[in-house]
């Protein structure tokens, strides 16, 4: 049986919701089978979460209908987020039953008329509505009259199914509005003996059985989650007992259980799916009762550790409760606390955090450490309908400024926090690989932009294949990674004494690093090396490029009537602070 | 009384237990719809570990008949 509660729990607990929420959300429900009990499940795990949830759900298996019929009930009521639940018997007819009744040509065609008859059909949804739709894809059975030669069978039953699903998915893969819910998956969690119940077809073409119905109305919910954007964004988490077995200030470093064997792998899984959470953007953070050292320790050096201090947006590892500790990471990371997940294997402490604040996901983890993972990823509540590369890159980001905070308020110079930052500094000339990210910031740059001259990527080849230009990029690491292209020069040979700045910007990501004068010390001393005497250079005020205009001034350029010039020194010295590579 | 039995009914049904009889069924039972009946028959299979055949479930149209099907599957209701 599923950890769920029964169907006529939700059926009468939905009758009892009285209370209006600020949050609404207005949901169609589409099907080609029996979802009776599907509209009281969605309406009381949303009323669980503080949503309000108004359903209209269709007549059975009347979803042509209400999508073709323009002054339809599915219309008037006008959701924002719609179901269609369809199923392979629905969709394939005869053929579901008698797949080999026809050649496999035939059910090649069947298969892409099928899957034409519902993409018109969806089109048509998205063209006269702003719902958001999902869809299901079709469940493969197990059975098939062809039995164990099923997989050599050209185009059989299974994979005419497997094409449907292929190109349903691929048909809106790129869709703002459609997305395709993977119904084989939740089939394969939960046992096709267990979904699917001949008892309860026969007797009212159900096709979810009635105990396995709250399961998928949870899977639902978690497009309801990403539609109103309610989606956690942070896991706070506790150490001892939760990302390693033991605790580190009685078991010590080498106590610990961490590492490939049991339990100390289940913690370790636990760690890694974490850590695959945090990639495509979900913020850690760590809320502990421990001896600081003892347990930086752990994070730093303990070899199986798979979360770095790199990983952590934020750490309170101390003696203070946890409701302060809580509080202060909300500051911290500057985050809702109703967007923390809060995992802890104490459950005074979690009781502790959800009195006083509700709304906070506590996770009742077990004492057993081989369920965490499980747990974890049976939480609903990351689910979002896009990830943008922001998202992913929201990690890094967070332990960057972080770090960087972190060394700005303890270095006394600027000079120091700049060499701790472990710059390094790659130039090199412009190429065919690179032109389209040059031509990007060219076109773009507007604070560090010196004469902010824009050039299609067209008129950047050409300067790049004259021997009068010179067109450089600049690539910027530092301690925390790689930050790519993110500046560009152009240099225009006047004669053989004298160059011209004519194109100087770096990205605003870069800025206030001493990057520019590396930069500049490099293009200095390269032209010493070409026997060049002065370097020319303009400087054109805009709106917007303020950062820049004591650039010139500070890398010694003297102002000339409108404007200057840098005279070649015998010594020019590379900032100490930057490593500068040539390519 | 048939105690399991009737928690189970009420719970599903939305009555409360001191009036079910024997004689109730859809018509005198305002959630007893189609849908509900068959919900009902559900959570006595998982209450009661049994399962009901489709003529069993076809054949139910009163507390009364419930009771049978599961007498008839040794279950000891009223224990």
């Amino acid at each position: 049986m599923p950890e769920e509660n029964s169907l006529s729990h939700y059926i009468n607990k939905s009758k009892e919701i009285t209370k209006k929420f600020d949050k609404k959300i207005r949901i169609g429900l589409l099907s080609s089978y029996t979802i009776n009990g599907l509209k009281e499940i969605l309406q009381v795990k949303s009323a669980d979460r503080n949503i309000s949830c108004m359903i209209y759900e269709a007549p059975y298996n009347q979803y042509s209908q209400e999508i073709l019929n323009q002054d339809s009930e599915l219309y008037k009521f006008s959701p924002e987020l719609t179901f269609l639940i369809i199923d392979t018997r629905n969709i394939f007819g005869d053929i579901f039953r008698f797949p080999y009744s026809v050649s496999s040509s035939d059910r090649k065609k069947i298969v892409e008329k099928t899957n034409r008859e519902i993409k018109n059909l969806v089109d048509k949804f998205v063209e006269k509505t702003n719902s958001k739709l999902v869809i299901t894809k079709l469940n493969i059975p197990s059975f098939s009259p062809n039995g164990i030669i099923e997989s050599k069978t050209e185009y059989g039953f299974h994979e005419m199914i497997k094409d449907f699903n292929n190109l349903l998915m691929k048909n809106y893969i790129n869709s703002e509005n459609v997305f395709v819910y993977d119904f084989q998956s939740f089939v394969s969690k939960n046992g096709e003996d267990n979904i699917f119940n001949y008892g309860q077809f026969f007797f009212g073409d159900i096709k979810i059985s009635m105990e396995y119905l709250p399961v998928f109305g949870q899977d639902l919910m978690k497009y309801v989650i990403g539609y109103l954007g309610t989606t956690k964004k942070c896991i706070v988490l506790d150490l001892d007992n939760t990302l390693w077995g033991g605790i580190v200030g009685e078991d010590g470093f080498n106590g610990i259980k961490l590492g490939p064997e049991p339990p100390g792998n289940a913690f370790m899984e636990f760690q890694r799916v974490l850590l695959s959470l945090h990639q495509r953007g979900i913020i850690l953070a760590i809320n502990s009762k421990n001896n600081y050292e003892d347990a930086i320790k752990v994070i730093k050096e303990h070899p199986y550790m798979i979360l770095k201090e790199e990983h952590f947006a934020a750490m309170r590892i101390n003696w203070k409760d946890k409701v302060t500790n809580m509080k202060e990471l909300v500051q911290e990371i500057n985050i809702g606390s109703d967007s923390i997940v809060f995992i802890d294997d104490d459950p005074v402490n979690r009781e502790f955090v959800k009195s006083i604040f509700p709304e906070i996901l506590v996770v009742d983890i077990s004492n057993d450490p081989s369920s965490y993972v499980s747990i974890i990823e049976n939480i609903i509540d990351f689910s979002v309908l896009k990830i943008t590369e922001e998202d992913k890159n929201r990690g890094k980001m967070y332990f960057k400024q972080k770090i960087i905070n972190e060394l700005e308020e303890s270095t006394p110079d600027l000079q120091t926090f700049l060499s701790q930052l472990d710059l390094k500094i790659t130039i090199k000339e412009v190429d065919k690989f690179s032109l389209p990210r040059v031509s990007q910031l060219i076109l773009k740059t507007n604070q560090f932009n010196l004469t902010t001259k824009r050039y299609q990527e067209l008129d950047i080849e050409k300067m790049i294949h004259d021997p009068n230009f010179i067109v450089g990029c600049v690539q910027v690491e530092d301690k925390f990674g790689d930050n790519g292209i993110t500046g560009v020069f152009i240099i225009k040979k006047e004669n053989d004494e004298e160059w011209i700045i004519d194109t100087f910007l770096m990205s605003c990501r870069i800025m206030g690093r001493g990057i520019e004068q590396g930069i500049m010390t490099y293009i200095k001393n390269k032209a010493k090396n070409d026997k060049i005497k002065k370097i020319k250079a303009d400087f054109f005020q805009t709106q917007k490029n303020k950062p820049i205009e004591n650039f010139l001034p500070n890398c010694e350029f003297k102002e000339e009537g409108e404007t200057w010039t840098y005279s070649i020194k015998s010594e020019i010295e590379f900032p100490d602070y930057l490593t500068l590579k040539v390519e | 009384m048939p105690e399991k039995l009737y928690q189970i009914i009420s719970k599903v049904m939305k009555i409360d237990i001191s009036v079910i009889t024997d004689e109730l069924g859809p018509e005198t039972i305002e959630n007893w719809t189609s849908f509900n009946g068959y919900v009902l028959l559900n959570e006595l299979e998982i209450g009661f570990e049994v399962k009901f055949t489709i003529n069993e479930a076809m054949d139910v149209k009163n507390i009364g008949d419930i009771k049978r099907h599961l007498r008839n599957k040794g279950i000891n209701i009223d224990g």
